[in-house]
């Protein structure tokens, strides 16, 4: 019962968080300069009859607090509104890009976890000899490159310069302009290694540094000599004693990384022509489709706050030393036992 | 093999070989087996994507070259662009025209031309398409270039008479050049507010040599030849415009191999890139864009309040005379830019190097200045009047990186001068915004011309363009009077003459300093034959182009 009731808290504060984010952002996608009527300075077109139409049609003539209220009520019946940059409603290019940015951002996590993970745990079996000097400080250099710059590099690289992977786009449009056979679905795949490397490898230096780290504490712990002392084999005391423990630190980071998958993506996806979420919410900005960013803003924050439930569901499962009391008061945090 | 292995080494070395496995079938295309004369596959690295593809509602340059390939107009410009007169015209969906009368010009339709869903096109499709562009529920913006025709109606099923409400030179062009014809038949049953939502213009049927396949949202529009197109099969079996959003990655899919085409490549560091791509070709043609320093001759915010500084004439020529154009241009853009002598692109047939234009001359810009009263009293190299210091604001969008890069030049040179310019930079929609309400003090802004000077001109120059494209407000009264007899002068000569005189009269006024004008180069894969870029358009040839069966490459033979 208290179980379910720790639940029930995290997901009513996850809904708050969630309605925060999306009231923050409607607020100031429409207090912000910069008119979807007018649009750029370069069409000059602008209608004097169309304009004021399309002002009430959006019904951008009323106080924000009655355009807030009825974007309220449109989404309590699950209508997201209409984009008029796109000329569709939102519901419907979100429905065709949110798949691209899970599959990106999908891959990107486990290059991020397998790549960071056996690095983490190399080094610490390794600690302070040659390699683990090493690869700390190619992590470091990793972790501190900006993430557009190496998706530049790379593209030059592998895909103008060597010819290894495509240039951007999420498949060959001659052959597979939809995926309905194996070879497209390895097509898919070619075309999102870039990509999803770039975005998963500067990820998997943090997550190296981190994982090596939890590990190092771990190690130090007296279960873990304790053990030793009783004859267990080191490869036993490093995968069932050490590497268990340190993975609940692991779960911890996997809901501080999806707001920078979701974050990096908006980039990732310009530059490499991914016809995901975070490219059409930098359009949507530019373009000052007030729907359209809200509702990108919605489906963000809501994948990142779910992750992080997740997270603390896995957390929760995985070490009994984590406990709710039962009187409601704070939960246990993470210690040592 | 793997069990020989140690174990600590399988679970990696499977996951390699999957992996090799996976790039392995990526990197191998399927050999496909078309031969011959009509295979190839053209795939144009596009810059941005279309909203829909139904032409009165789209003002997008890809949406305009897909729909270059999908609708005819009934006649379209020749490789002058020419636009006076209906000589140098070229018939398309109209086999022949003539003139009934000086106010009525009659087109007759090509019998032969036929939807691609069956139905022939009738003078009925070119009725309805004319008042579909009128309709100000379908707010098309080719609705202006209208006015003066009054009305267009069937005198038979191929036969359109249009009716103009005044002679002017540039009636045909106005009759031909706006309206892709459409379908009667497909759109009429649609609420005409309805249009831009249709799902017609997500999966469009036409007349044109190239069928619509399908639209992959932000990804890719393919469109297939037509062999049935009645003015001759598209050499070229299969389009694809490919959607990116930026233009460096573009440049990198055609020297990658992975485009064949990117029609506009901006800047001196992508020709450079592209130069030494062997399989590539860079062909130059007339760019219609021009970008110019715009002075706002009104108070910031307040249009009834003339501004302080760029309300004085002689200032703003002052200004003017301050900035060395040329090597702006030389510096900035190259081979890929020229100086404008005036408010025009180069595509325009009124481009001529012989119109009065202000000298860079700083002596003079300062001696100017001195006698206005803005001089440095304070010592403090900024030179002022009534203690009002001579300085001023750049708007700049942040998104134009030639523009920003102008800005800073631009500052540079009037420090010399001791005017003092701080610089803006903000979303291209802020300055839209600003600009529009008149909230600036100067800013660098570009504008793209149709083939004639008449619209473009009007709309951003003489005081019919207030509270639209006129940011400035600049308002003269003679400029406008001499536009107008261009607009209806009897003869081309007699047109250049007064549009040179017009532009005489602007440079002179001084209320923009006109920066560049671009040169267009497109770079287009060598194994592309009979290529012709009209300057106005780049895709209006397409259908002429080929690829010789000696020059096929994998994707040119792809079956799907």
């Amino acid at each position: 019962m208290t179980g379910v009731v720790w639940l029930l808290r995290r997901f009513v504060a996850s809904v708050a968080i969630i309605f925060a984010v999306v009231t923050l952002v409607f607020i100031l996608i429409h207090v912000a300069p910069g008119d979807p009527c007018v649009g750029s300075e370069e069409g000059g077109t602008q209608d004097p009859v169309m304009c004021p139409l399309l002002t009430r049609q959006f019904g951008l003539d009323q106080p924000l607090h009655v355009r807030y209220g009825r974007y309220l009520l449109q989404l309590l019946h699950g209508n997201l509104g209409y984009s008029f940059s796109l000329h569709r409603p939102v519901s419907g290019a979100l429905a065709e890009t949110i798949p691209f940015t899970l599959q990106l951002a999908g891959v990107a996590l486990l290059i991020d976890f397998l790549l960071g993970l056996g690095l983490g745990i190399y080094q610490a079996l390794r600690v302070n000899r040659l390699p683990d000097v090493v690869l700390s400080n190619v992590t470091l250099f990793v972790y501190s490159l900006p993430t557009f710059w190496l998706a530049l590099v790379l593209l030059l690289l592998f895909a103008e310069k060597v010819k290894l992977f495509p240039l951007g786009g999420p498949s060959d449009p001659i052959l597979c302009p939809v995926i309905d056979s194996a070879y497209c679905l390895a097509d898919r795949i070619w075309h999102l290694v870039l990509p999803a490397f770039t975005l998963g490898l500067v990820g998997a230096a943090g997550t190296a540094r981190f994982q090596r780290a939890a590990m190092l504490e771990v190690a130090q712990q007296d279960f873990v000599r304790t053990a030793r002392a009783k004859g267990l084999s080191e490869r036993g005391v490093v995968l069932q004693h050490q590497l268990r423990n340190a993975l609940l630190s692991f779960i911890t980071r996997f809901g501080l990384t999806l707001p920078f998958l979701l974050t990096g993506a908006v980039l990732i996806e310009t530059i490499f022509a991914w016809p995901g979420m975070g490219r059409l919410a930098v359009n949507a900005i530019l373009t000052r489709d007030h729907a359209l960013v809200t509702a990108t803003a919605l489906i963000a924050s809501t994948l990142v706050v779910s992750g992080n439930l997740l997270a603390d569901i896995l957390i929760g499962i995985a070490d009994p030393r984590v406990r709710v009391p039962a009187d409601g008061g704070p939960e246990t945090s993470l210690v040592p036992a | 093999m793997l069990s020989a292995m140690p174990r600590r080494l399988r679970l990696p070395l499977s996951i390699s070989l999957a992996a090799l496995v996976v790039v392995a079938l990526g990197a191998c295309e399927r050999r496909g087996g078309c031969t011959g004369s009509y295979c190839g596959t053209l795939i144009d690295a596009a810059i941005g994507e279309p909203g829909t593809l139904l032409p009165p509602s789209t003002e997008e340059v890809v949406a305009r070259d897909i729909e270059e390939q999908l609708f005819l107009k009934l006649a379209d410009v020749g490789m002058s662009t020419n636009t006076v007169g209906d000589e140098d015209f070229q018939p398309l969906l109209a086999q022949r025209w003539e003139w009934d009368g000086p106010l009525t010009l009659v087109f007759h339709i090509d019998p032969r031309a036929r939807w691609q869903d069956g139905p022939r096109v009738t003078a009925t499709d070119v009725s309805f398409t004319f008042d579909a562009y009128n309709d100000s529920a379908v707010a098309s913006p080719y609705r202006p270039q209208l006015k003066r025709i009054a009305s267009v109606t069937p005198r038979d099923s191929l036969t359109a008479v249009f009716r103009f409400r005044e002679r002017y030179p540039e009636m045909f062009y106005d009759a031909v050049y706006h309206m892709r014809i459409l379908p009667a038949h497909l759109l009429r049953p649609v609420p005409r507010d309805q249009w831009k939502t249709a799902p017609f213009g997500r999966a469009p049927v036409g007349d044109g040599p190239y069928r619509f396949v399908r639209w992959q949202a932000a990804q890719s529009v393919e469109l297939v030849a037509d062999s049935t197109f009645f003015l001759g099969r598209p050499a070229i079996r299969r389009l694809i415009w490919r959607f990116t959003p930026d233009l460096g990655v573009a440049v990198s899919q055609v020297i990658a191999d992975q485009a064949d085409v990117r029609e506009q490549i901006v800047t001196p560091e992508n020709r450079e890139r592209l130069r030494a791509a062997q399989q590539i070709a860079l062909s130059p043609y007339r760019g219609n864009v021009y970008a110019f320093l715009s002075f706002n001759l009104r108070a910031d915010g307040d249009t009834a309040m003339p501004n302080p500084i760029f309300a004085d004439r002689e200032v703003r020529r002052a200004l003017g005379m301050a900035i060395d154009r040329a090597s702006l241009v030389r510096s900035t853009l190259g081979e890929l830019g020229k100086v404008p002598p005036g408010p025009m692109s180069s595509l325009l047939w009124i481009w001529d190097p012989e119109i009065r234009q202000l000298p860079f001359d700083t002596a003079q810009a300062a001696r100017i200045l001195n006698a206005r009263g803005w001089r440095d009293h304070d010592g403090d190299g900024i030179r002022d009047r009534a203690g009002q210091p001579l300085a001023f604001h750049i708007l700049v969008p942040t998104t134009s990186v030639l523009r920003k890069q102008y800005a800073r030049l631009l500052q540079e040179e009037y420090r010399a001068i001791g005017v003092r310019v701080d610089i803006d930079e903000v979303e291209n929609s802020v300055v839209g915004q600003r600009v529009g309400t008149g909230h600036y003090d100067t800013a660098i802004l570009s504008r793209a011309n149709d083939p004639s000077p008449s619209s473009g001109i009007s709309q951003t120059w003489t005081r019919a363009g207030f509270g639209g494209s006129n940011f400035g407000r600049y308002g003269n009264p003679e400029f406008d009077r001499l536009v107008d007899r261009a607009i209806a002068a009897a003869s081309r000569d007699e047109a250049r003459r007064l549009w040179r005189n017009a532009m005489d009269l602007i440079n002179a006024d001084a209320p923009a300093v006109f920066l560049y004008s671009l040169e267009n180069m497109a770079a287009i894969h060598n194994r592309v034959d009979n290529v012709q870029l009209r300057p106005d358009s780049w895709a209006a040839l397409l259908r002429t182009w080929r690829i010789p069966s000696s020059r096929l490459i994998d994707r040119d033979r792809v079956e799907r």
